[in-house]
């Protein structure tokens, strides 16, 4: 029932977010919070790494893009084992290194390891190689984009993207292909997901159990329970005939 | 009349029915396979509204030639009803001629499967696909009914651990459950399971139907229940043949009956839950069904297959071997079909392991294993209650001159029939295809050899037919 | 010789065993009294058994971790192409295929490396199955709308392979094909 709810939310399936996929991403020079300028490959062959794409002058979704990635990390049962690192970059080039630690700050993030903020003179390069596209809107002084998620595997490519706020399997599911599980198969998000027979399931990385799946074993169910009930019906009448008592019982 | 009388009268109208609609789907099955070698040319329209035809009308008439055989047998150990048996025979004709008034009029042709959302693409006549799919209701409701009543009435005599058996489990028990009556319970419950998962796809469907878009359905829930009911329903068909030859086979063969024992019990017991996970190799080629479940799949295809078909193959072994046995058309049928229902078993365990079918799934190996199993055992297990029954309605023998050499022409038309399905199975031609590509240089050939050895073994069922068609269209002069 | 003929060569010879365990069994069977099959029935029939349960159990574990779900699960492919199929053809291209404006690239893959598949469908259930230029199935998956396989596999073999469908799918299921060429 649980996927009732959290399916909803998902955004209409974006064919951008595929785009790109196992392409190589463009190694930048980026200026990190807490470790000066580093290449992107430096952090990407440490760990596999998603990259958030923000702005911090940004009025629209970066904020709660942001927010929402972080509980969706806690929420997805990623446990400290997994292998994995979150770069926010700022996508605006008139972003300073001070501007993402007040970014950091405010999420509370300034000293987590798996947290680095970042930016970067070369977001041009970037966006190209892993297909974002946003576009500066001079009258309001702002970027139109989309929010975005790129999972870069530590080769360097990129394995799966993100758009939009998503729920916390997807962020599972994007969690465990960075760690290299294949896994031959996802769903795309529509209208039909009401009566899925699987969800998948971050904790385990299985698919859980759905309302589809309990439709496909009641009909099996309920011929058990037919039978039962006629038994317990002629249960009565067998009582009274000459059939050993041990056996009458149900 | 008497009950047991109208029970004879409404068997024989089975029969009659059964056989008329065998040898016209058969026909449609010729019909197609002429039509793959190019010897004959059919639109593709008339082509997959054939296969449709015949795929839905073969599985009906052997689930009810099951039916009616376990109610016939039933009459010996509990009161049955022959008014329900009525029932649901008229919801059958009904059902039967609406699905043809579809195909055959609108032109409808989604295969037997009717695959979500394949029924909703029309290429043919609006009013097709609702009506199909209410004829598939009518069918449902009547064999439900059926069943539930027979279930009922074996109730009413045995208490619900007798039926299963489960006092066979342990030692001392005084009660002996017939393996007919064991066999019987757990295939009705089987088939109660698969009609209302029949009943559920309807409701699914009309939900999309009536909510005009706003209601769509999950395409990988939609196949998982189609095939559970498919699947299903076409195994429990022919367990319910198997349970006419636990009942007989000994008995015209002049052996002592089969008795109940603590093997028996366990394995009919198990055939009940592989039978219904078993369905999943239908989905191997899904990657979207998690992988524990076609794990399951193949495990359940496995296991399947041992309990039911290697103790029953086994106990009719050791029941004719070096002894002596009375051998007629009807025991010939039910050894011939147990060996035919073996071999499709074969057929059908390699195809059911993952890594062949990645690389059979779909071919003609899938129609090959099917067809054996069916038209080379679960018919022959039916055929031979019909012969028997002809015979017991009037209590007389019929000549036993030619038996062998009518099933030596059906073996030899029924197995080189489903041999060119394997060896087309085998050079990865697909089934389903009203037209082959000109890579399979094959795939013609073996068409026409294919509909040839069908021809054959249609002859063969129409002489074996002969005498029983006679003594059922008697039975209807037959008064008191 | 090819995975296909040894599967028929494997199930001809069972089929073969089988006819002939009927044919004996037949023949004995014209006694006067009881000389065989029920003497010692319980023993024969555990042994029969738990022979085949062995043989079931041996098999399984040889052929599950087989299964296609796994191949090359530890790889990077090194192209992706993506399938979306609809009746009556298959749309490939290099990047993902928007059902509203469906596009179709020709596909050039290279051999000896690993690519993968993703495979969807944009109205009912197809199946894209890889026949090489001797007409043998090597590879498939299904194409299910609202669902995507990945399909990975190598070629080794440089030359023109067909894409078949293999799930009915309308009046034209047979005439519903594709090709790519590795090189
Ligand atoms: C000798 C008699 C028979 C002939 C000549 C025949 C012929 C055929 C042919 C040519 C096909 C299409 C194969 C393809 O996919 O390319 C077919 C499919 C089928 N046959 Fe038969 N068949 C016979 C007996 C039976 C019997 C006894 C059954 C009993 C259940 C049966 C059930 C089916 C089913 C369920 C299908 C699948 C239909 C579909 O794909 O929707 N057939 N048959
Ligand atoms: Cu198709």
């Amino acid at each position: 029932m649980i996927c009732l709810f959290s399916k909803a939310q998902v955004k209409k399936y974006n064919y951008s977010e595929e785009s790109r996929v196992y392409q190589q991403v463009a190694d930048i020079t980026i200026s990190t919070n807490s470790d000066g300028i580093k290449k992107l490959s430096d952090l990407y062959s440490e760990s596999p790494l998603i990259i958030a794409f923000v702005y911090t002058r940004c009025i629209g979704i970066c904020n709660p893009f942001l927010a929402e990635l972080s509980q969706n990390i806690s929420l997805s049962g990623t446990d400290a084992k997994q292998h994995y690192k979150v770069l926010v970059l700022s996508f605006d080039t008139s972003d300073r290194v001070e501007d993402m630690n007040k970014l950091a700050a405010r999420f509370n993030f300034e000293n987590n390891k798996h947290w680095i903020f970042a930016t970067t003179q070369q977001a041009d390069i970037l966006n190209k190689s892993v297909g974002f596209n946003p576009i500066w809107d001079g009258s309001r002084m702002q970027f139109d984009h989309e929010a975005l998620l790129v999972g870069i595997n530590q080769y360097g490519y990129v394995v799966k993207k993100l758009t939009g706020l998503r729920n916390p399997d997807d962020i599972s599911l994007l969690l465990r292909e960075l760690n290299g599980v294949f896994v031959a198969s996802y769903q795309l998000p529509g209208n039909n997901s009401l009566l899925s027979c699987f969800t998948y399931n971050p904790a385990t990385g299985e698919r859980k159990i759905s309302l589809g799946l309990l439709l496909l074993i009641a009909p099996f169910v309920f011929s058990l329970v037919i039978v039962f009930i006629m038994a317990i019906i002629m249960n009565r009448r067998l009582k009274n005939t000459a059939v050993p008592h041990h056996y009458a019982g149900t | 009349m008497n009950n047991i009388l109208k029970l004879k009268k409404i068997t024989s109208a089975w029969i009659l029915a059964i056989l008329l609609l065998f040898v016209l789907a058969i026909s449609f099955g010729i019909t197609m396979r002429f039509n793959q070698a190019n010897d004959i040319k059919l639109s593709p329209v008339t082509f997959y509204s054939l296969m449709t035809t015949h795929g839905v009308t073969m599985v009906g008439i052997w689930v009810v030639a099951g039916m009616m055989a376990v109610n016939y047998l039933l009459s010996r150990y509990v009161k049955v009803s022959n008014g329900l048996n009525l029932f649901a025979m008229a919801l059958t004709v009904i059902g039967v001629v609406m699905l043809w008034l579809t195909t055959f009029v609108g032109h409808y042709h989604t295969g037997w499967t009717f695959l979500y959302p394949l029924p909703f693409y029309t290429a043919w006549e609006k009013w097709a696909t609702p009506v199909f799919l209410l004829s598939l209701g009518v069918l449902g409701i009547g064999w439900f009914v059926w069943s539930v009543g027979m279930l009922w009435q074996i109730l009413k005599r045995y208490s619900l651990p007798q039926a299963f058996a489960w006092q066979h489990f342990k030692k001392g028990h005084t009660v002996e459950t017939p393996p007919f009556i064991l066999i019987t319970t757990v295939t009705l419950v089987g088939v109660i399971a698969c009609l209302l998962t029949a009943v559920l796809l309807l409701i699914l469907y009309f939900a999309e139907y009536f909510s005009k878009g706003t209601f769509t359905n999950d395409a990988l829930l939609m196949k998982n229940l189609t095939y559970f009911f498919g699947h299903t329903i076409i195994n429990e068909a022919l367990y319910l043949g198997v349970a006419t030859l636990y009942e007989l086979l000994p008995e015209v063969s002049g052996r002592p009956k089969f008795k109940m024992t603590w093997y028996v019990a366990v394995a009919w017991n198990c055939t009940l839950l592989f039978v219904l996970t078993a369905f999943f190799h239908h989905l191997y080629m899904d990657f979207a069904q998690p992988q524990s479940f076609q794990i399951i799949g193949q495990v359940a295809s496995y296991f399947a297959s041992l309990p039911s078909a290697s103790v029953t193959a086994f106990s009719v072994i050791v029941l004719i071997y070096k002894n002596p046995v009375k051998w007629s058309l009807t025991n010939l049928l039910f050894v011939v079909g147990v060996a035919g229902w073996l071999i499709g078993g074969i057929g059908a365990v390699i195809d059911a392991t993952i890594s062949n079918n990645f690389v059979l799934h779909n071919t003609l190996w899938v129609p090959a294993h099917f067809h054996t199993y069916n038209a080379m055992g679960n018919v022959l297990f039916s055929l031979a209650f019909f012969n028997w029954a002809a015979k017991d309605f009037q209590g007389i023998a019929s000549p036993l001159r030619y038996d062998k050499t009518k099933i030596f022409w059906l073996m030899v038309g029924g197995f080189g029939f489903v041999l060119m399905f394997y060896i087309g199975g085998a050079y990865s031609i697909p089934r389903r295809y009203a037209e082959y590509p000109n890579e399979f240089t094959n795939a013609k050939l073996l068409a026409s050899a294919g509909a040839w050895f069908a021809i054959i073994y249609l002859w063969a069922i129409i002489v074996i037919l002969f005498n029983i068609v006679m003594k059922c269209i008697k039975m209807f002069s037959v008064s008191e | 010789m090819n995975t296909h003929s040894t599967i028929l060569l494997l199930f001809l010879s069972l089929a073969f065993i089988i006819a002939v365990v009927f044919i004996t069994v037949y023949r004995s069977s014209k006694r006067k009294e009881e000389t065989g099959g029920m003497i010692n029935v319980n023993k024969k029939r555990l042994t029969f058994l738990l022979v085949l349960a062995s043989l079931a159990i041996i098999l399984l574990s040889v052929t599950l971790p087989d299964s296609p779900y796994y191949l090359y699960a530890n790889e990077t492919p090194s192209k992706v192409v993506f399938v979306g199929a609809q009746q009556f053809n298959f749309n490939m291209a290099y990047q993902a295929i928007d059902p509203k404006k469906p596009i179709t690239e020709a596909i050039e893959l290279p051999a000896n490396k690993m690519v993968e598949f993703r495979v969807t469908s944009f109205d009912v259930n197809h199946d894209f199955a890889i026949y090489n230029d001797k007409a043998e199935l090597i590879a498939q998956t299904q194409a299910m709308p609202g669902y995507v396989n990945m399909l990975r596999w190598k070629f080794y073999k440089p030359g023109t392979y067909n894409i078949l469908c293999l799930e009915f799918c309308g009046v034209a299921h047979a005439v519903m094909r594709a090709s790519f060429t590795v090189n």
